[in-house]
């Protein structure tokens, strides 16, 4: 279990994070989601143990970050949000950079080095600078090199920032692996749609607070009502909240309702009788944005 | 600590900037200024060629100060600096990678230019044991230095003239490009306090006048106290190093 307790970090006089604290259970995949500026790579590098000036305190297991640090460290596998890699040397160098600076050599090293190479599907280019490499072979070497000493938690900052669909499916069935192995897997993000797809539980995050925390669909449950999405000529705000309660989104509207079906069938009514064609007329699933949303009264994406 | 320093090194090899500077750049300066001086009448050729020699050895040697900022400060903007804190490398373990390949590479650089007089100038050199001890004391205070800046400065290009202005105002205040005593009195004593003018006054003593060690002593003393303080200076300030280390 990592338990995070009260965690303040200030820079100077502005407070990257304010009192935080989460419990995540070892073996699940735990969601940091929230805008640029949030305070996520700051958390990543506390819960690292890479900052050391901060309030509060972090369990992992039966160690504290304050007394243990060593054998944290061992446990963990960083993923910075930036690539880290020597790139005027090969792959093999930075494997065996990161891997003797967790302390294996020789064969039990080479072994290692084959593992994850597979892992991350640069096998044939071991030989090869980085420089030579596209943005998401490097992106993939990078958690490679966080992976060989079998990391118990992996803690990965942002992995999918700025690299191909191709790429991002391929870290993706990484973290899928990592999940079957067992690890823990802490993974930030300002992308809803992957949180959403690979998280067990969620921490919300908006200028240094942890707006919400909890399972997946424990906060969808609670946050976003099901609810209808109807656009197109004619269709007006008005009429809508005879229905229930309705707000503009995107292009058309969008109409709470307990009962989703039953409205549905209403809405589908009215506008035979008034001769409505409405362009879209269909159910709406909560999404994370959607909690964000209601939560912070900003989209994640234009924060 | 070993997987840094042979990285690190692996890097410094690849590295032909550094070549130029450590190793063609100090040979052509050599040439050139044996060239101009040994046509002097009033001064023997063996005092030529140990005030050039190893004067502009010396002189070179504080430019290492450039490649050890590059690193240090492009560890910082790529966040190399936060990686390696991640993992359970202690500081002291990571600066001491950080410094042993400069350490080397000062080194070979003060054999190599001491070879090149020895073979084309007949550069005497005295006792081997005081000359290869001042020369591990001239290469522990560049490095030492080195990291203190390299830690401290703020941009690659802040490390780079302050750089010049050591390597530089160090030389000619120091002696290296003209013996201090033709300077005035105000100037030679500024240069007793400099790294430059002692390392000069070491090799001189040894070579010009049959020195050893015990000659020596208080010039190798002021060199390792004023590389101890650099590298004080570069643990001290390693905290706040880490903390502007990007991602
Ligand atoms: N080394 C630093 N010095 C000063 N301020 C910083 C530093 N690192 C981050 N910050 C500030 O702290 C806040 C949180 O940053 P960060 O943790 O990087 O957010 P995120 O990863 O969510 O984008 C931002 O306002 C950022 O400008
Ligand atoms: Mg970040």
């Amino acid at each position: 279990m990592i338990k995070v307790e009260n965690i303040s970090k200030h820079y100077g006089t502005l407070q990257a994070l304010d009192n935080i604290s989460f419990t995540i259970n070892e073996g699940t995949c735990f969601g940091l989601v929230g805008p640029n500026g949030a305070g996520k790579s700051t958390l990543m590098k506390i819960l690292s143990g890479i900052l050391l000036n901060f309030d509060g305190d972090i369990h992992v297991r039966d160690w504290q970050v304050s007394k243990d640090r060593l054998k944290i460290k061992q446990q963990i596998g960083y993923i910075p949000q930036e690539i880290c890699l020597e790139d005027t040397l090969t792959a093999r160098d930075n494997l065996i950079l990161f891997g003797n600076l967790y302390g294996l050599k020789g064969k039990e090293l080479q072994h290692r080095m084959d593992e994850v190479l597979d892992q991350i599907g640069l096998t044939d280019r071991v030989k090869d600078k980085v420089v030579t490499f596209s943005g998401g072979m490097k992106r993939r070497l990078n958690i490679g090199c966080a992976l060989l000493h079998k990391p118990g938690i992996v803690i990965m900052d942002e992995p999918t920032v700025g690299i191909d669909p191709q790429s991002r499916n391929s870290i993706f069935s990484i973290i899928h692996q990592l999940k079957a192995e067992g690890s823990t897997i802490i993974y930030s993000s300002h992308y809803m749609e992957e949180v959403e797809q690979l998280c067990d539980s969620i921490g919300l995050i908006d200028k240094g607070q942890l707006m919400e925390f909890g399972r997946m669909e424990e906060l969808l449950e609670k946050y976003a009502k099901p609810s209808l999405f109807i656009a197109g000529e004619g269709i007006e705000l008005g009429m809508l909240q005879s229905f229930g309660e309705a707000e503009a989104k995107g292009n058309g509207y969008l109409l709470n309702s307990e009962e989703p079906l039953l409205t549905l069938e209403k809405l589908v009514a009215h506008c035979r009788e008034h001769r409505l064609e409405p362009r879209r007329l269909e159910l709406y699933h909560p999404r994370l944005e959607d909690i964000f949303f209601n939560l912070t009264g900003t989209q994640l994406r234009d924060a | 600590m070993w997987a840094i320093a042979r990285t690190e090194l692996k890097k410094t090899v690849q590295d032909k900037g550094l070549w130029f500077w450590t190793f063609v750049l100090p040979i052509v300066f050599i040439v050139a200024f044996v060239a101009i001086f040994s046509g002097d009448e009033s001064t023997s050729y063996k005092e030529v060629v140990t005030q050039i020699i190893p004067g502009y050895t010396i002189m070179f040697a504080f430019f290492i100060m450039i490649s050890m900022v590059i690193v240090f400060v492009k560890d910082r903007e790529r966040g190399m600096v936060a990686r390696i804190a991640s993992t359970p490398l202690s500081i002291h373990q990571y600066f001491f990678g950080k410094w042993l390949p400069f350490m080397i590479v000062v080194l070979v650089q003060i054999t190599v230019l001491f070879g090149f007089g020895v073979v084309v100038y007949d550069l005497p050199l005295g006792d081997p044991f005081a000359l290869i001890l001042l020369s591990l004391a001239l290469a522990f205070i560049v490095t030492g230095w080195g990291m203190a800046m390299a830690v401290i400065v703020r941009t690659e290009n802040m490390g780079i003239a302050m750089t010049q202005i050591l390597a530089l105002g160090g030389a000619l205040l120091g002696g290296l490009w003209m013996p201090v005593e033709f300077m005035p009195e105000v100037v030679q004593n500024i240069s007793k306090a400099l790294p430059q003018y002692w390392a000069l006054q070491g090799y001189k003593e040894i070579i010009l006048s049959g020195g050893g060690v015990g000659d020596i002593w208080f010039h190798l003393v002021f060199l390792i106290v004023a590389g101890v303080a650099g590298g004080v200076l570069a643990l001290v300030s390693y905290p706040r190093f880490l903390r502007q280390s990007r991602s």
